[in-house]
């Protein structure tokens, strides 16, 4: 359960954000959370739901959170595939192995506030 | 979809709120530290090895027996991760080498701000501001760890034949951000239903790059082929 610590750091960062910006709401945050990034979408949500309401800051701050595919890239022909999953084989050439390239991202992308 | 953000908050945007552009990794704040501490542990002399599992496959015994092999020859540290106790850090100690415990009373991971804190406890050990070989053994966990930069070089997965094959598939995170994997307690492959060939083709395919090895701790069977690797990594270094 990695994610509550990850929430933890989001609502530190989110009152720092407050600070700077002269902000007393947050309305809404939204993340990306990449397929590769070690983090259960699910799990980081109901971290959020439960820590955002304990500061009045974020307590009813909306979570939008985003998973872009990665590119699996074929070590047989080189061919790429964007995929949510890893492939079981390559269409082209039937290899199974596969590099990924990014979807890995846990990024802070924007934060509205008033 | 919502002009000035691009997301879809449309119900609740309201005239006096602010879109505020961020575009920065949750574990940014980590990965500073981490490089940090990369930068510290070069300063040591040493390369690092972050070592990942489960509980129980093996990690402390790995590296008793590595002390004993290696430890004339190369200067070993280790920094130990668990959630409660010093008992592992009382194993390496009786080894004799520089060793710190950091317990993190009660998270599921190590992360660099522990790490920056343990290189300093380590330099005050004896023998410990001067090191080869650091080894920063992680909480006992394949899922969590896997997330954080510690400043390692070098990452280290390990899964005993008793866990059972399945674990790659199972944990992806942990396999294809390793360099090397550990398939460990092969003194028990008799006992076990554990087809080596087919974790390590499972491993393989999550991370074609990972360097593979089987062995045993208490059987010494596999041990050279990871002394070798070590050795190499400390020649590589100088």
């Amino acid at each position: 359960m990695h994610e509550m610590s990850l929430v933890q750091g989001l609502l530190i960062q989110l009152n720092e954000l407050a600070k700077e910006h002269d902000r007393s709401k947050v309305i809404s945050v939204c993340m990306e959370i990449g397929p590769l990034s070690g983090v259960v979408i699910d799990s980081f949500q109901f971290g959020f739901d439960i820590l955002a309401k304990e500061d009045v800051l974020t307590k009813d701050a909306k979570l939008i959170i985003e998973s872009p595919p990665a590119i699996y890239r074929c070590f047989g022909c080189g061919k790429e595939v964007e995929a949510v999953k890893r492939p079981e084989s390559c269409s082209e050439c039937s290899e199974t192995l596969f590099s990924p390239q990014g979807g890995d991202g846990l990024i802070l992308r924007q934060v509205e506030m008033e | 979809m919502c002009d000035a953000c691009g997301c879809d908050l449309k119900p609740e945007h309201t005239h006096d709120s602010k879109v505020i552009e961020v575009h920065q990794s949750l574990l940014a704040a980590n990965t500073a530290m981490a490089e940090k501490n990369r930068v510290h542990i070069e300063k040591m002399g040493a390369i690092a090895i972050n070592m990942i599992s489960s509980p129980g496959s093996g990690k402390t015994t790995l590296l008793e027996k590595t002390i004993e092999a290696l430890g004339d020859t190369i200067r070993i540290g280790v920094i130990e991760g668990d959630i409660e106790t010093d008992r592992d850090a009382m194993r390496i100690r009786a080894k004799g080498v520089p060793v710190i415990q950091l317990t993190t009373g009660g998270a599921c991971h190590l992360d660099a701000a522990q790490i920056h804190k343990g290189l300093h406890l380590l330099e005050k050990e004896e023998g410990g501001a001067e090191l080869d070989i650091l080894f920063i053994e992680n909480v006992g966990n394949l899922v969590c760890p896997a997330t954080f930069d510690l400043g390692e070089h070098h990452r280290l997965v390990l899964v005993s034949v008793p866990e059972g094959p399945d674990k790659p598939a199972k944990y992806p995170k942990a396999f294809h951000s390793s360099q090397v994997f550990i398939i460990s307690k092969t003194d028990l492959l008799p006992y076990f239903d554990f087809p080596v060939a087919e974790a390590k083709a499972e491993a393989l395919q999550l991370n074609p790059d990972l360097l593979v090895m089987d062995l045993s701790a208490t059987s010494g069977e596999g041990f050279d082929q990871w002394l070798d690797y070590l050795r190499d990594l400390h020649r590589n270094r100088q």
